[in-house]
Formats: C-alpha cells, sequence, structure tokens
C-alpha cells in the first residue's frame, strides 16, 4: 500500500490541466469528412464511370452502394468509439457494423441471382484489389495514427475495424470509378478481400495500438 | 461527510481541470474500489499491488479520455479489465518460461539452492545490483536465513518461484564474479 500511496502522490503532482478527447461522434465525424474529401478529390481527378447514373437507377447497384457508404459510416464510427477504453458506453452502437455487414452480404446475395444472364467477367481481376488497397493507405494511415492518440482496450478489433473504414473508401471510389457490371467479379476481387483486411487489422491493430 | 465514492464523476473533472488534491483522492478511490476486484481474479497480495499501481498509471495516461459526463466506474473498470488480462498474459507466458527453467533446474538439483559458500556479506554490492525481487529473495534467504517456503509465503509467492528466481540469482551472480 505504501508503494500506492507513492505512485498517487507522484501522479498527482504530475495533474496538469488536461483537454479532453473529443466525442466520437465529432472525432467520426471528423475523418468521415477527410474521407469525402479525399473521396472526391480522387473521384474528380480519376472519373467517375460513363454510365453512373444509369447505374443509379438499377435498386441493386443503389443498394449496395449505400450500404458500403453505411458500412464507411459504421466503421468508422465504430473505430472512433473503440478509441475509448469503455467504447464510450456505447457497446451496441460499436459493433453496428456487424448488422451492417450482414445486411450487405444478404443484399450481394440477392443481386448474383438478378445477374441474369450475368454481365461479362471483366478481363482483370486482382488489379482492383490492388486499387483498393492502393487507395485505402491514406485513410488507414489517417485513422490509425488518430487512434494511437487515445487508448483503446481492443486494439485487435481497433485495428480490424480501421482498416476496413479505410478500405470501405477504396471500394466506394472503385465502384464509382470503374466501369464493370459482373457482380461476381465484384463480389470476389472488391469485398472478398475484406476478410484478409480484417486479420490483417487485428495483426496492425496488436502492434499500433499499445499505450 | 459525503464519500468521495460516490462523485467520482466530479473528482475527475476537477482532476482534468488541473486539481492535484481531487485527483489523489480520485486515484485513492480508484485503488480502493480496484483492491476487491483485483484480489478475486489473482492469488498474491504483490501481484494485486503490482497491477493496481499499473492500473492507476493506465488511469492517468488515458485520463484525457473521460470527459467527465459519463459514469467513472466502468471507465476504470474497462481499463482494469485491460490490463489484467495483459497482466494474466504475461503471467502465464512466464509460466511456460518457468517451466523451461525446471528442466535446467534438474541439472542442479543436488546444488542447495538455501546454502552457499560464499558468505552474503561478500557479495551483498553484487546482490544490490540485481532485480528488486531477487534481491530481496537473496537477502532474506542468506542474511536473514530464511527457508525458501518462508520467502515464499513472506513474499507472497509460490515456494518454486522463489526457487527459480534465486537460481536466476545466482547465474547472475556466478557470471559477474567469474568475470
Amino acid at each position: 500500500m505504501a508503494n500506492i500511496d507513492k505512485l498517487v502522490t507522484r501522479l498527482a503532482l504530475e495533474a496538469t490541466p488536461v483537454k479532453p478527447a473529443p466525442h466520437p461522434y465529432m472525432l467520426s465525424l471528423k475523418w468521415i469528412a477527410a474521407a469525402v474529401l479525399y473521396l472526391s478529390v480522387s473521384l474528380i481527378l480519376g472519373g467517375l464511370r460513363p454510365d453512373l447514373a444509369v447505374k443509379f437507377l438499377n435498386p441493386w447497384f443503389a443498394t449496395e452502394i449505400t450500404l458500403l457508404s453505411g458500412i464507411f459510416i459504421a466503421t468508422t464510427l465504430s473505430a472512433a468509439l473503440l478509441a475509448f477504453p469503455d467504447l464510450h458506453q456505447k457497446r451496441r452502437l460499436a459493433l453496428a457494423p456487424v448488422w451492417l455487414f450482414g445486411l450487405f452480404v444478404f443484399i450481394l446475395f440477392f443481386a448474383w441471382l438478378a445477374d441474369t444472364p450475368p454481365a461479362p467477367l471483366p478481363v482483370h481481376s486482382m488489379e482492383c484489389t490492388m486499387s483498393i488497397t492502393f487507395m485505402a493507405i491514406l485513410p488507414a494511415f489517417w485513422t490509425l495514427y488518430s487512434l494511437r492518440h487515445y487508448a483503446s482496450t481492443h486494439a485487435r478489433l481497433t485495428g480490424s475495424v480501421a482498416l476496413l473504414s479505410a478500405f470501405s473508401v477504396g471500394a466506394i471510389w472503385l465502384r464509382l470509378h470503374e466501369n464493370t457490371d459482373s457482380i461476381i467479379h465484384v463480389i470476389e476481387w472488391h469485398y472478398l478481400p475484406m476478410l484478409v483486411i480484417v486479420v490483417l487489422g487485428m495483426w496492425l491493430g496488436e502492434r499500433v495500438m499499445k499505450w | 461527510m459525503t464519500d468521495p465514492s460516490n462523485n467520482l464523476e466530479a473528482l475527475m473533472k476537477q482532476s482534468l481541470n488541473g486539481d492535484q488534491q481531487a485527483y489523489t483522492t480520485l486515484l485513492q478511490e480508484t485503488a480502493r474500489l480496484l483492491r476487491p476486484y483485483l484480489s478475486r481474479k489473482l492469488s498474491f497480495a504483490n501481484e494485486v499491488d503490482d497491477l493496481t499501481q499499473e492500473i492507476l498509471i493506465s488511469i492517468h495516461k488515458a485520463r484525457h479520455t473521460y470527459d467527465g459526463n459519463r459514469p467513472y466506474k466502468p471507465w476504470a473498470y474497462a481499463i482494469a479489465r485491460f490490463r489484467l488480462q495483459d497482466f494474466l498474459r504475461a503471467h502465464y507466458s512466464d509460466h511456460l518460461r518457468h517451466a523451461l527453467d525446471f528442466d535446467e533446474m534438474e541439472e542442479n538439483f543436488q546444488e542447495n539452492v538455501t546454502e552457499s559458500v560464499m558468505s552474503y556479506e561478500s557479495i551483498s554490492k553484487e546482490v544490490e545490483k540485481l532485480p528488486e525481487k531477487q534481491a530481496a529473495i537473496l537477502q532474506l534467504m542468506h542474511q536473514d536465513g530464511y527457508t525458501a517456503k518462508e520467502v515464499a509465503e513472506k513474499l507472497g509467492m509460490n515456494e518454486s518461484a522463489v526457487k527459480v528466481a534465486a537460481h536466476r540469482a545466482y547465474k547472475v551472480l556466478r557470471n559477474k564474479l567469474d568475470k
């Protein structure tokens, strides 16, 4: 107990005024705004797919993009909540991406059923995953860098969610940029790599989130 | 007088504004709250003390993630659970390492770890340079004459852990003295 008393005295001497961290809603809003800006600039520079207006008339495409945007917002908010030791006491909200992913898989399944006759597969494959990953590097870096300033007690989950948020920025960009209609190709090379991202995020989170 | 544990949120708010007195009370109250929780999870009093200190340091480091507008206890317990998991992970991996050391010790079973041909006084300066726990064990065994079992009881460790620590200390001392 004497050691604890000594420690308490020492810590109290270091108790200078501290500015509390921003609310996770504000934090996620900042990240979302930065990502939207990044996405807009990338789309202006890279260009939108020529048939985008027509594609949005297809309910499956519109739902897919809406849900993908929902996943991006939910993962960003979840990462912001996970930055706090107690998840800002909003545990259910922090787990919201799980439900959205479930819904996303469901919608992709129906989009695949509706793809008759199947749209022709594009000649490329892996390039899409590479492009999404490349686009996601910057958002992943700034999210992980920001998260390091907080105190996550769920390092692996935080890493995964942060990388998924960044990867979904890349995925939205490619869906709005690339002229591909094959849902099989999109599932295989745009969305399935998210599973690898989850594992990579766990690995990275354990190393980056130490405090 | 009101019980400070009822108003931890207010104490933390004051602490965030740099009130050292409030912060001292808050940390003392937190330590008092954590003690029964950690005692249920850990076997030895010294482990509870060590971990309580680690948790208090973590609370200090993470205090900017608390804004005073939500209950304090869930926030503090989240940090405590996190550090407890870390501690247990390290503890069990250390146990695995100890298991390897026991193999190594079997070669030296003929050595009596409670007796030494050299007097404690002649090597006391080297002993002081050892890690705190190892130095304390050697001092209790060789200067004060306690057995490994008695040292274990005194330090809240198990007997094997005391022997392993003593064995490691002998190794370090032997290497130093050989030089």
